[in-house]
């Protein structure tokens, strides 16, 4: 057994599985989009005015700030852990209602830090002159302040996209699926190659959907902020 | 017109910047504020748009009190422009431009021929720099942009922070040339801050000099140079004041004044155009080009001759029983 652990799987043994289980992978890293995918949304839909509103209130912004960067030191295998309890008492203790909460939770930090500091950091001449002009502080933001913070802001969704991909190779282990489940049946059954694909097969993910928000951000970038 | 009616501000309960400020900025004037930094120009001057809260007194803009007006609404009516331009990087110029102006909802027909109209105005070819962004454009180019954007709902007043402050000397001269250009056709109420003496002299109706947050003088910039209020003044004008002044005359206001004298032909003569200034003619005779100066004027007919003395005697009058 532990001769078996120790050998490293061919190449070929890995395109071979691979090639003979693509449904079965694609399967996985369906339920991995869907699950990273929905908990992104809702952490941007929580982060983004999280971050627009530390960067007004100074005094929250340190709190919220560092609630964030706790979340962020919690192992991620006991963050899963802790939701079993807690969303038991609705009957929700495993699934993917916990694994979603766990991957916003964990990916608040940066998403609100580069909110935060992209809108804190926006020139505050152009502050000055949107307000001089006659700008309500609603069409500031939006028409000022969010366009010239974009890059930044998209840097903290990619940074926590990517992080919560890895992460969230673990929400198996709470009954979420995704592709942990292939790097964990692989333990289980001490098939090298069955971890190094799912391994494999997270890190692609990754770099893919790394690749898709910078698309993203090109779009959504005003062409003067680029240079 | 813009009115300022016992204005004080008040930091922190205790550190007065602006003490009881009293003058009024007519229509169509240009009024430039003058001083050392931390005179309270520009706290001043953002108290007009309500960028800085009025602690006590107020601020009449055309009649009607800026403390109980609506902020946004005032703003909009008011151009503002700043030394570092404050263009919107994530706007192309015609939507920096004309941002005022879209949030009033004009129409696209109206504001394109208003954006065609101020570029030419600043000159700026329209269709050049339409689609171009605020980077792409070098500091003297946006800030005309600036400027445009300033004038773009045809606002009554215009306050301007060092609106030139940030540009090498050569634009800045040309900017302010043009500038006095639009405004001699506009005739806008500009409240205008500036460091420059020289900038003041030669831009503003009048100028007020302030330090710390108190009135110095507040005069017309001929009167500030040969009769400065007191030592503060004097000192900050410069030493050579009375030589500044020059530039505020021209040979026709000499000729006007005294007899010139008759021309006597001479190699050491040289013509002058009488729409030119006192500081040019002088400068002249100082260069040793010439040691008389026939004055001319546009259709070349001799008026007569001014030499160094009877500069001189200009002076004397104007500075003895003046303004």
């Amino acid at each position: 057994m532990h001769d078996k652990f120790r050998r490293c799987p061919p190449i070929t043994d890995l395109i071979e599985y691979f090639t003979s289980n693509f449904t079965f992978i694609l399967g996985y890293t369906w339920d991995h989009i869907k699950l990273v995918g929905l908990a992104i949304i809702i952490a941007i839909v929580i982060g983004v005015p999280l971050g627009i509103y530390c960067s007004v209130n100074k005094y929250a912004a340190s709190t919220i700030l560092q609630i964030a960067s706790i979340m962020m030191t919690i192992p991620s295998l006991a963050l899963f852990g802790i939701m079993i309890p807690i969303l038991s008492l609705i009957n929700e203790g495993i699934g993917t209602l916990p694994a979603v909460i766990a991957l916003v939770l964990y990916s608040q930090l940066p998403i609100i830090r580069n909110t935060y500091t992209a809108i804190s950091n926006v020139d505050p001449d152009l502050r000055d002159a949107a307000n001089g002009i006659g700008l309500t502080t609603f069409q500031r933001l939006y028409k000022v302040e969010l366009p010239n913070a974009m890059p930044l802001i998209m840097a903290g969704i990619r940074t926590a996209t990517v992080l919560n991909i890895g992460v969230g190779a673990i929400a198996t282990l709470i009954g979420a699926g995704g592709l942990g489940g292939i790097i964990y049946q692989g333990i289980l059954r001490t098939n090298n190659t069955m971890i190094l694909a799912g391994a494999i097969a997270v890190a692609v993910l990754a770099l893919i959907a790394d690749l898709f928000l910078r698309l993203i951000e090109n779009i959504f970038t005003p062409k003067g902020v680029k240079k | 017109m813009i009115h300022f009616n016992d204005v004080t501000k008040v930091y922190n309960g205790n550190v007065k910047a602006i003490e009881n400020m009293n003058f009024t900025v007519e229509d169509g004037e240009l009024v430039i504020m003058l001083g050392p930094s931390g005179c309270g120009k520009t706290t001043l001057l953002r108290m007009v748009n309500q960028l800085e809260s009025i602690t006590d007194g107020d601020i009449m803009l055309n009649g009607k009190s800026v403390r109980h007006s609506n902020k946004i609404e005032m703003r909009r009516n008011i151009g503002y422009v700043i030394q570092s331009n404050g263009l919107f990087p994530n706007m192309n110029i015609e939507d920096n431009a004309m941002i005022v102006p879209n949030l009033l909802g004009w129409d696209r027909k109206k504001m394109r021929d208003r954006f065609n109209m101020l570029m030419e105005l600043v000159g700026l070819k329209p269709d050049e720099y339409r689609k171009r962004y605020p980077h792409e454009l070098s500091g003297g180019q946006q800030q005309r942009v600036g400027v445009a954007r300033a004038l773009a709902a045809d606002p009554p007043v215009m306050l301007m922070d060092e609106p030139f402050g940030a540009l090498d000397p050569i634009i800045r001269t040309h900017l302010q040339e043009e500038f006095l250009q639009i405004q001699k056709e506009l005739k806008k109420t500009i409240l205008f801050v500036s460091h420059d003496i020289d900038e003041a002299v030669k831009m503003a109706d009048k100028i007020a000099l302030l330090k710390g947050g108190k009135m110095m003088q507040y005069a017309e910039p001929a009167k500030m140079l040969n009769k400065p209020a007191n030592s503060f003044v004097a000192e900050f004008v410069g030493q050579d004041r009375v030589l500044k002044s020059m530039s505020l005359y021209t040979v026709r206001d000499l000729a006007n004044a005294l007899t010139l004298k008759p021309v006597m032909e001479s190699p050491d003569s040289q013509n002058i155009n009488e729409n030119l200034s006192l500081r040019v003619a002088i400068s002249k005779i100082l260069n040793q080009e010439a040691d008389q100066l026939i004055v001319e004027n546009d259709n070349g007919t001799r008026k007569g001759s001014i030499t160094l003395d009877l500069i001189e005697q200009f002076l004397h009058r104007e500075i003895k029983e003046s303004v």
